[in-house]
């Protein structure tokens, strides 16, 4: 386990922050914090990284007590905060290079050039991070938490402030990073980067942990189905058979949206539906059925 | 090398190449040139002697270091937390330890910056007499640990206070009250609380060392005891410092 979070609870000057979190974080395993504003998702993560000291509970990086045994962490994990500043006098090479040295590693200048080529930036040669914008900082953020190339990344909403492209850029980052092992914890509100890279999703409200699992395991939980779009290359023929935890609740040509009765397997059932021969060009979560999920699971916690 | 002279060095070159240092640094030198053209230009004060003038000149280039190591020392720590760059450097396998002593090697730095953009007024108002000589040598000895001790002051002040302004305008009332000697006269400073205040103050004894070796000519080795007070202040505040650093969190 890279990160494990038991009953943590946390309290500022005196105010309780975090009543009972829970969340457990595997090698190459994807796991989105989420919950509404003043949840504790930051206050958690400043935990879980040993800058905050916890009332009750465990907290455990790689097996170690972050507050205790820091040396034993920190040069594994790279951190994206949510407030991101920069030394604006520097450039982009040459602040990497700053990082990389503070976590003892001697980076020549092309493959510092490299590490930022390879999250999408491209600056100026000698050009200074003061004028940078806001998604070439962002960027630039990225690269410093991966300058260490470490086996945990917690990223504070990483797609903040980039273009479309930018955002696939960071998710096709991030879905190699986890295939090559690494654990990413990311804290985010945009349910269409959750949707897209996080195999599990923590839900925090008022401090407490309310729902931890797959999304599908969520949706379930919930008596929900499981909502997704597909776009077929020519429409489904009437008398089309669908198997069973397969239900079409609307056609727009191309498109349909089909929900998953719970505890259905998304994965086995397009393996069922293309063996079947059905024409599917492309299937993703529907939002709007995540976001309702979420909805569900943060108001009821709430009320 | 290590964290600390990674940051040092890091801390030096916001100073020199960051348009906010070379602001700060452009101010030292302004404040500076007025002070050396009021010396050599007024009709009053060009009738000092040598010792007096060198004397007046140590004494505002250890004030207006103080006033340089407590801005770079509030910005180091404060500063760099309200820009959100504090906690990328906290999350690194660099220590506490060695960050903050990182952040004084920046203090100590700036220090050296404003020494040498200090010298070529003191010799261009010392160099006519003998007095030069024995005023680098008290800046040098007495006035690193005051002004270290300022910047120790800034770095422990951003990291207690939540807003680097409150911290700047908490600093810059302490170095305002020490640096008083400066402003008031020799005869307020022998009343009963005159004299307290001298007794608790470190930029008194800096300054009163100051006078002991460039005016009245007595030998640097005589001044163990305001050199003792210049380190003991040092050392409070590098407690204060280090104390007030482990506190800061996200």
């Amino acid at each position: 386990m890279i990160l494990a979070i038991n009953d943590l609870k946390l309290s500022i000057a005196g105010t309780p922050v975090l009543r009972d979190v829970r969340l457990s974080l595997d090698a190459g395993e994807v796991y989105g914090l989420l919950g509404p504003n003043g949840a504790g998702k930051s206050t958690t993560i400043a935990a879980a990284l040993g800058l905050l000291p916890a009332d009750g509970g465990t907290v455990a990086v790689f097996g170690h007590d972050p507050r205790r045994e820091p040396d034993a962490v920190r040069a594994r994990i790279g951190v994206l905060p949510e407030r991101n500043g920069f030394y604006d006098w520097m450039d982009g090479p040459a602040y990497l290079g700053f990082f990389a040295a503070l976590y003892g590693r001697e980076i020549a200048a092309p493959a510092l050039e490299a590490m930022l080529v390879r999250v999408g930036l491209a600056p100026r040669p000698g050009q200074r991070i003061g004028t940078y914008s806001r998604g070439m900082r962002q960027r630039l953020g990225i690269a410093r938490a991966l300058v260490a190339e470490p086996k945990l990344l917690v990223l504070d909403e990483p797609t903040n402030g980039l273009d479309p492209r930018g955002r696939r850029d960071v998710h096709d980052l991030l879905a190699g990073l986890a295939r090559d092992g690494t654990a990413v914890l990311l804290c985010t509100h945009l349910l269409d980067d959750v949707e897209r890279l996080c195999d599990r999703v923590g839900i925090l409200v008022g401090g407490r942990s309310v729902a931890e699992g797959s999304i599908a395991d969520l949706a379930a939980g919930t008596g929900r189905h499981d909502r997704f779009a597909m776009r077929l290359h020519r429409p489904l023929a009437p008398e089309t058979l669908l198997p069973a935890g397969l239900s079409i609740v609307a056609r727009d040509d191309p498109w349909i949206t089909v929900d998953l009765a719970p505890r259905t397997d998304p994965a086995e059932m397009w393996r069922t539906l293309l063996f079947a021969g059905w024409p599917i060009l492309e299937i993703h979560r529907d939002a709007g059925g995540l976001e309702a999920l979420y909805l569900a699971l943060t108001e009821g916690a709430a009320s | 090398m290590t964290a600390a002279g990674l940051i040092a060095r890091k801390e030096a070159g916001e100073l020199l190449f960051d348009l906010r240092g070379q602001a700060w640094l452009l101010a030292m030198v302004t404040a500076l040139s007025a002070f050396g053209l009021l010396l050599i230009g007024s009709a009053e004060l060009s009738l000092l002697d040598n010792a007096q003038v060198v004397y007046h000149m140590t004494g505002i280039v250890t004030a207006l270091g103080a006033l340089l190591a407590l801005v770079v020392g509030v910005d180091g720590i404060g500063g760099e937390r309200e820009r959100g760059s504090l906690v990328p450097l906290l999350l690194t396998p660099a220590s506490r330890g060695g960050i903050l002593l990182g952040k004084v090697g920046g203090v100590a730095a700036a220090w050296a910056v404003m020494l040498l953009l200090a010298a070529p007024y003191l010799w261009a108002v010392g160099s006519t007499g003998q007095n030069l000589r024995d005023g680098l040598a008290v800046v040098l000895l007495l006035g690193t640990p005051v002004v270290l001790g300022f910047g120790l002051l800034g770095l422990g002040l951003g990291a207690r206070l939540d807003s680097a302004r409150a911290a700047l305008l908490a600093g810059l009332i302490a170095l305002l009250v020490a640096a008083s000697p400066l402003l008031i006269g020799p005869s307020l400073r022998q009343s009963a609380l005159g004299r307290i205040f001298d007794a608790a103050n470190p930029f008194s004894a800096a300054v009163n060392a100051y006078d002991a070796v460039i005016i009245d000519s007595q030998g640097l080795l005589a001044q163990a005891l305001p050199l003792g007070h210049t380190l003991l202040w040092l050392a409070l505040m590098l407690w204060f410092a280090r104390a007030a650093f482990r506190r800061v969190a996200w």
